[in-house]
């Protein structure tokens, strides 16, 4: 029988991934190389790869494929490279200067601890608004959504007119204060730019987008969308195009940072931003649920940077005001963290304090690491890792790039011989240092969140992750790692086995115990729009799965901690249950004596998900198995821990389900390098993925 | 016994010192989530830190600078006091906000907790944070630290693992806002324990040994990179003198800073500033040990670990019963606004010294160039329309200008130079929490200093009691002098504009006028339009009361500018001009543009009219000294953008880089070489003060006495007299 197809595909900054899942459970995995001055093409490429791969032709391969659903990077380049719409602001009037202003903290935004403390040297960024597009309007909300002084329409009209027909911008951002909690005046020019420019221009509005207190975070929110919008809107076009010319004919969906799909139509495009990394977010839960996990850190480790996420029972986290490139922005963006510590990442020697300082400078691509031999002269972690024999410098990226370990050895050479130690010694230094660091990264990241590391199960994704996973999560005390085969393409297959979902929040601002029924009526209020969102994605409201979350605090603190809640709707009891579900949660993360439960409860936001499940294959085990042991590809020596060990090489792609590994091996597949050092085992479940256990 | 420094294994120390920075943020990063205060979790107002069992600074993490010099001399008193009777124990935390102690004010408070490994004390760690509530009279009326509220000198808050509520109890009922201090006390606490808990895992993984190593390379090495640093920097001597104005009497008062330089070692002398004054802008000796430290940690040791070595080479000389080391029972509320004065000090020092040294990247002029202080502070009193009081500060503040750079304008509304990481409250989030109404917030106009580079603005607020019949603000006598300010090279310490000032309004015409959408966003507006009567001085004391639908409008702090306004390109001066930052009046005056009638510059009109600007400078230079160019000479310093020192047949002497001439010996004051001129501040503001009193201060202006280049502008107080030529630049020369 043919197999029908969802495809999901990631356009990541080097390669354009996809991943096939058929409805057979069978999964195949492409690649081809980012294509940035018109994304469609690396697209198209990969598919024709794939399609090639399954022996069949494109038409025939995109005629089979029911979904397709797509993570870009079009707005993240966009934001990054600075180059999108000559955008213009509406908003009240004595508040222009609120994205140039930004909090003050705009200088630092985005920043790591050591740039920071150059005080004298930091600048802000340049905003994503000209100075001279930005129009005061006469209105002003109070905190309680009255109108203290009216919208001024003939101003207001003329403002738009302005920026439109005189300075002609390509998009309108408006955001007025308290539009958060009375969004009338927003609305109304709304209708004004409607009636008047239709889709003639692109605009974007604050309470749309985000009904969240705090107004210099809701103006990046608006600026940003108009600024990636009309770019992400034209390639979108210009894709689903191309798609339907090549015979697809099925459904297109977006991947969104809350990780969940959206139809083009229903998508805003700042909701885009950071779909790559959702994508693998979410491959993590399904896994996790297919695994039966309960507690899952996530790690994926590349040339430059090693991101953390966690994820815990059904959950990922979102970061609560989260921070993109130097902007904050109000979207719920999956909570990564990140640290400048990739295969690319420097070391360097202080001789006079004898100290062997690796990182946060990383060589990027360009050149890259010494073994490069791209023209790099300091040592990087991957060199470390070519000397200590863990990477075949035959066999990197499959062979298709070999790597010059003289050069390797020589730039360890050049810092070994500064601080008077052996060039392995400084080798096993940058690989234990750098596992450190990684270590520090993820603890903190997990108590923040209330747990504790050796809770969890580790998933080791991206090119260099699983050379060091043992290394920094024996530091942690977990004991398992899982290594997956579609890890080379993880967000993509992340991407192919999402659910639509749209999410609403909205601030306010309660003294608990309150009337329910005020509770009641927001999540009500909330509901509707999603649900009215939902039917226009064609999910009717039976279909529709919601999910209700409430943030409570002590009253008089500003961050508070979001539970999710347990039923649909409030009553007396549930108002009491959920001040004792907040206690105890604030106990768990922040230690008995922490809270001061006499200052009371305050509500401070509502937040409401609807999830519209798409139908989609589940992974088949493999039935071969074999208790035998693997076939060995070769040896090589290793340095590890102070001596050098004779380590097993097998082909990642020759390993059968129940087979076995000791320590020390590798297993090598052209994307992946897998270390097990002493003191690990590694096995093959049925679905092929490599589960490490640290035994000691 | 401790292993050797010198043989400690590079890799397990680098893995150490990343681990025991992550420790600290974990502690802090608890302290942060579980306080009340605004100041804390968004402004950044807080510390995690650890100490050797002596109370020498380990490592400082990110956070609030003041706090992590503070609590080193918290520990060793304590310990000095308390170690015998009652003595410290495994588990006991003690509660110490004693500015006399450590800190700036009551407001610092700290808990500070000693961990124990097998039954021995092997260092400490403290969480410090700002509590605004200590009970006491109305911030700004105090005259003695006993009307200051709080003061505890150290209480076992925990007493062996056991947390004290009888302690807390007491703490708290002495504060208006019991829950709220509760919280922040809690959250040192949770801070603690974090930290300490983590730092003992430390100790298994490594080993005790190898963790006090390790702790005493750390200082080793912040003082071997200190003195690097002032190894490569010239020798010589830097003197500034700030200005501010007390709280109670419009009377001013001086900062006198003298910066030495030898070889590795650096020392400080405030000798010559003002005695201590009877209100509460006083800083205590800690206080000013601390903000020294801070200054240095921005300015010149900001690439220094943080911890207690990098002060190792820093000497510092303060008089007894001087501002900066006010004897007890003097009150200190305003200890971190004397403290802002003496990190500009320290900072103007310090620039001109980088400067000579050639770290370009590492100079910024003034961050606290305030045009005067007087009138509405930002400390209020009263209740919210919920019935909650108001007993916290308004930080705006915390998002001043920040000081021109040699190649670039200072950062607008950049921060504050306590707190790198802090900034401000979103509108919307004080409307929330006080019972006002912004009706604006955006840059201040006039608010940069003037510059080749200018200043980076700071921003400027019109807003309206609004939903409340209870609330007053701090208010101060008006003194017309720029306030803690410098420029650098000829630039101003700060703009001249801004109006500070609350207005009495008419509540019925202002509801009125805002239905028709009127509203003002300017305090020129305000009198423009007849919006409110100003208050010229207080009618009860140090504080005043703003009825509801009164308006206030104030501005902050600008950064100064550098280099002469003269010389500021055109174009970026238009952008100035569009986005506000400066209006006509200001770009006429001081940067001697001319606007067309389409108020834009006029190219041609405005070159000509610089270039008049220029000569006039120099009207009734009578006698030129014989002045001669000498372009082949050796160039021995480059201590100041404008002048060289240079070789001569008479030794080391000045000259200017714009036209060449030779000013005199390189040994004397460049500023008696210099042409000046005198300018009172009255015809320099913007706006005369609302209590129609006169300014206080003058400008003396230097150029060039050949080429009229503006070479330096520095603030005088007749008042308080002292030499008008200010002896800023003293290089040392062979």
């Amino acid at each position: 029988m043919r197999d029908t197809w969802t495809i999901g595909i990631d356009i990541g900054g080097t390669f354009t991934d996809v991943a096939l899942i058929g409805n057979s459970g069978a999964v195949h995995m492409n690649k081809a190389p980012t294509t940035p001055s018109d994304p469609a093409n690396g697209v198209m490429d990969a598919l024709r790869r794939a399609a090639e791969s399954l022996e069949v032709p494109l038409f025939e391969l995109l005629g089979d494929t029911q979904r397709i659903t797509h993570g870009s990077t079009i707005a993240t380049n966009a934001l990054l490279t600075r180059v999108g719409a000559k955008v213009g602001l509406i908003t009240t009037r004595g508040f222009e200067d609120t994205p140039y202003i930004m909090r003050a903290i705009g200088r630092v935004d985005g920043l790591s601890e050591d740039e920071i403390r150059h005080v004298m040297y930091l600048t802000k960024p340049a905003p994503l608004v000209e100075r001279s597009l930005i129009r005061g309007v006469p209105e002003r909300m109070d905190v309680e959504g009255t109108a203290v002084i009216p919208l001024q329409t003939d101003a207001m009209k003329a403002a738009v007119d302005d920026l439109v027909e005189k300075e002609n911008v390509e998009a309108l951002a408006v955001c007025l204060l308290n539009a958060w909690v009375n969004p009338v005046h927003e609305q109304q020019i709304l209708d004004y730019i409607e009636s008047r420019y239709g889709s003639r221009i692109y605009s974007s509005y604050s309470h749309q987008l985000a009904r969240v207190a705090g107004e210099y975070a809701r103006m990046n929110t608006v600026l940003a969308d108009c600024f990636v919008g009309p770019k992400v809107r034209q390639y979108l076009l210009h894709l689903e195009h191309q798609l339907h010319e090549s015979g697809f004919g099925g459904i297109f969906l977006l991947m969104q940072g809350n990780g969940g799909l959206a139809s083009p139509e229903q998508c805003t495009p700042v909701a885009t931003l950071q779909s790559g990394p959702a994508g693998g977010m979410l491959a993590a839960s399904q896994m996790a649920q297919l695994l039966g996990h309960q507690q899952v850190l996530t790690a994926d480790m590349g040339g430059t940077s090693f991101d953390v996420g966690l994820y815990s029972k059904g959950y990922w986290r979102y970061a609560s005001e989260p921070v993109f490139d130097r902007f904050r922005i109000l979207q719920p963006i999956i909570e990564i963290e990140s640290i400048g510590a990739g295969g690319g990442t420097i070391a360097h020697a202080d001789p006079q304090l004898n100290r062997l300082i690796v990182g946060p400078q990383s060589a990027g691509a360009d050149p890259g690491p010494a073994c490069y031999g791209q023209g790099g002269t300091m040592p990087t972690v991957t060199d470390a890792n070519v000397a200590l024999g863990i990477l075949d410098p035959d066999y990197f990226l499959g062979g298709a790039h070999p790597l010059h370990p003289e050069k390797a050895a020589a730039a360890l050479g050049e810092v070994a011989k500064e601080l008077g130690l052996g060039d392995l010694e400084v080798a096993a230094g940058i690989h234990q240092i750098i596992n450190g660091k990684m270590a520090d990264l993820i603890r903190r990241q997990v108590i923040r969140s209330g747990y504790l590391p050796a809770e969890f199960v580790l998933y080791a994704f991206g090119g260099a992750a699983a050379i060091h996973a043992v290394g920094f999560a024996r530091d942690l005390g977990i004991q398992t790692i899982v290594v997956f085969p579609t890890s080379p393409v993880f967000s993509a297959f992340g991407i192919a086995m999402a659910d639509v979902v749209h999410t609403k929040m909205m601030t306010c601002h309660y003294s608990l115990p309150t009337d329910p029924e005020v509770v009641n009526s927001t999540l009500k209020e909330l509901e509707s729009e999603l649900l009215e969102v939902m039917s226009q994605e064609n999910f009717s409201t039976s279909q529709v799965k919601l999910r209700r979350y409430l943030t409570l605090r002590f009253r008089r603190q500003m961050i508070g901690v979001e539970l999710e809640i347990p039923w649909a709707r409030f009553g007396e009891n549930e108002m009491d249950e959920i001040q004792k579900m907040f206690a105890d949660r604030y106990q768990t993360l922040y230690g008995k004596g922490a809270g001061n439960t006499d200052a009371g409860t305050e509500l401070g936001a509502i937040r409401v998900d609807a999830i519209g499940p798409v139908p989609k294959a589940s992974l088949r085990p493999q039935s071969a198995s074999s208790d035998k042991p693997p076939a060995i590809k070769g040896e090589r020596r290793i340095y590890l821990s102070g001596s050098w060990h004779e380590a097993q090489v097998y082909d990642w792609e020759e390993i059968l389900p129940g087979q076995t590994l000791k320590s020390v091996s590798i297993v090598e597949s052209p994307f992946t390098t897998v270390l097990i050092p002493p003191g690990a085992t590694g096995e093959f479940d049925p679905y092929g993925n490599l589960i490490l256990k640290i035994s000691e | 016994m401790a292993a050797a420094v010198e043989t400690l294994d590079p890799v397990k120390y680098e893995i150490f010192m990343h681990r025991l920075w992550a420790v600290g943020e974990e502690g802090r990063i608890a302290l942060q989530r579980v306080s009340a205060s605004p100041i804390v979790v968004q402004g950044g107002e807080c510390m995690q830190s650890f100490y050797d069992p002596n109370g020498r600074m380990i490592l400082a993490c990110s956070g609030h600078l003041r706090f992590a010099a503070a609590t080193s001399d918290a520990i060793k008193k304590i310990v000095e006091w308390f170690g015998s009777d009652p003595g410290f124990h495994d588990g006991d935390q003690i509660f110490n906000n004693d500015p006399y102690v450590a800190g700036s004010h009551t407001y610092d408070q700290m808990v500070i907790k000693p961990i124990y490994f097998d039954g021995r004390l092997i260092a400490w760690t403290a969480s410090s944070s700002h509590t605004a509530d200590t009970g006491g009279v109305m911030r700004g009326a105090a005259t003695e630290i006993f009307h200051e509220g709080l003061r505890i000198l150290g209480l076992k808050i925990v007493e062996a693992g056991q947390f004290r509520n009888d302690v807390c109890k007491t703490i708290v009922e002495q504060c208006r806002d019991p829950y709220y201090v509760e919280l922040d006390l809690r959250s040192r606490i949770a801070g603690n324990n974090v930290s300490a808990q983590r730092f003992l895992e430390l100790v298994d993984q490594f080993g005790i040994e190898f963790v006090e190593a390790a702790s005493k390379k750390l200082m080793d090495d912040s003082e071997h990179m200190a003195r690097a640093k002032l190894r490569s920097l010239p020798d010589g001597t830097w003197r500034s003198r700030m200005f501010a104005s007390g709280m109670r009497r419009p009377e001013p008062y001086q900062i006198i800073c003298e910066m030495t330089k030898k070889g590795d070692t650096l020392r400080f002398d405030f000798n010559g500033t003002s005695p201590q004054l009877h209100d509460d802008q006083n800083s205590t000796l800690p206080s000013t040990l601390a903000h020294v430290t801070l200054a240095l940690t921005n300015t010149l040791f900001w690439d220094v670990p943080w911890s207690d070595g990098k002060m190792v080479p820093v000497s510092v000389s303060v008089p007894e019963g001087c501002i900066l080391n006010a004897k007890f029972p003097a009150a200190c509320g305003g200890a971190p606004r004397v403290g802002q004065i003496l990190v500009s000090a320290v900072s103007d020092c310090v620039a001109k010294m980088l400067y000579a040294g050639g770290r370009y990247d590492d100079i910024n002029a003034g961050w606290q160039g305030l045009w005067y202080e007087g009138g509405p502070g930002y400390f209020y009193g009263g209740h919210t329309r919920q019935g909650i009081p108001v007993a916290q500060g308004l930080y705006d503040i915390h998002g001043g200008g920040f000081g021109a750079a040699p190649l670039r304008d200072g950062v607008d509304s950049g921060g504050h130079s306590n707190i790198p990481s802090g900034g401000i409250s979103d509108v919307e989030w004080i409307e929330l929490q006080y019972p006002f109404l912004y009706l604006t917030r955006n840059h201040a106009p006039n608010g940069a200093g003037y510059g080749t580079q200018r200043g980076g603005d700071g921003t400027h607020r019109v807003y309206m009691a609004y939903g409340t019949d209870d609330l007053s603000v701090d208010f101060r006598p008006y003194a017309g002098i720029p306030n803690g300010g410098f420029g650098l090279f000829g630039g101003y310490p700060a703009g001249s504009g801004g109006l500070r000032a609350v207005w009495r309004t008419d509540p019925d015409d202002i509801k009125s006028r805002m239905i028709r959408g009127e509203y003002p966003t300017s305090p020129a507006q305000i009198i423009k339009e007849k919006w409110g009567e100003a208050l010229a001085r207080s009618e009860s004391g140090p504080h005043a009361s703003v009825p509801e639908w009164g308006l206030i409008s104030d501005f902050t702090q600008g950064g100064g500018g550098f280099g002469d306004p003269l010389e500021r390109s055109l174009e970026r001066l238009q952008a100035d001009l569009d986005a506000g930052i400066f209006n006509a009046w200001a770009a006429e005056r001081f940067f001697g543009a001319v606007l067309g009638e389409n108020g834009k510059l006029d190219e041609a009109a405005s070159k000509k009219s610089r270039a008049e600007l220029r000569a006039a400078r120099l009207k009734g230079l009578s006698n030129p000294p014989s002045l001669h160019a000498n372009n082949e000479a050796k160039v021995l310093a480059q201590p100041h953008a404008e002048l060289d020192i240079v070789e001569s047949n008479e030794g080391p002497v000045w000259r200017c880089r714009q036209c060449g001439t030779v000013l005199g010996s390189a040994r004397e004051n460049y500023k008696k070489l210099a042409w000046s001129v005198i300018e009172p501040l009255d015809t320099v503001s913007e706006f005369p003060l609302p209590s129609a009193d006169p300014f206080i201060g003058e400008f003396v202006y230097y150029f060039c006495p050949s080429c009229g280049i503006q070479l330096q502008v520095d603030v005088y107080c007749p008042q308080l007299g002292g030499e008008r030529q200010w002896w800023d630049i003293q290089i040392e020369l062979p």
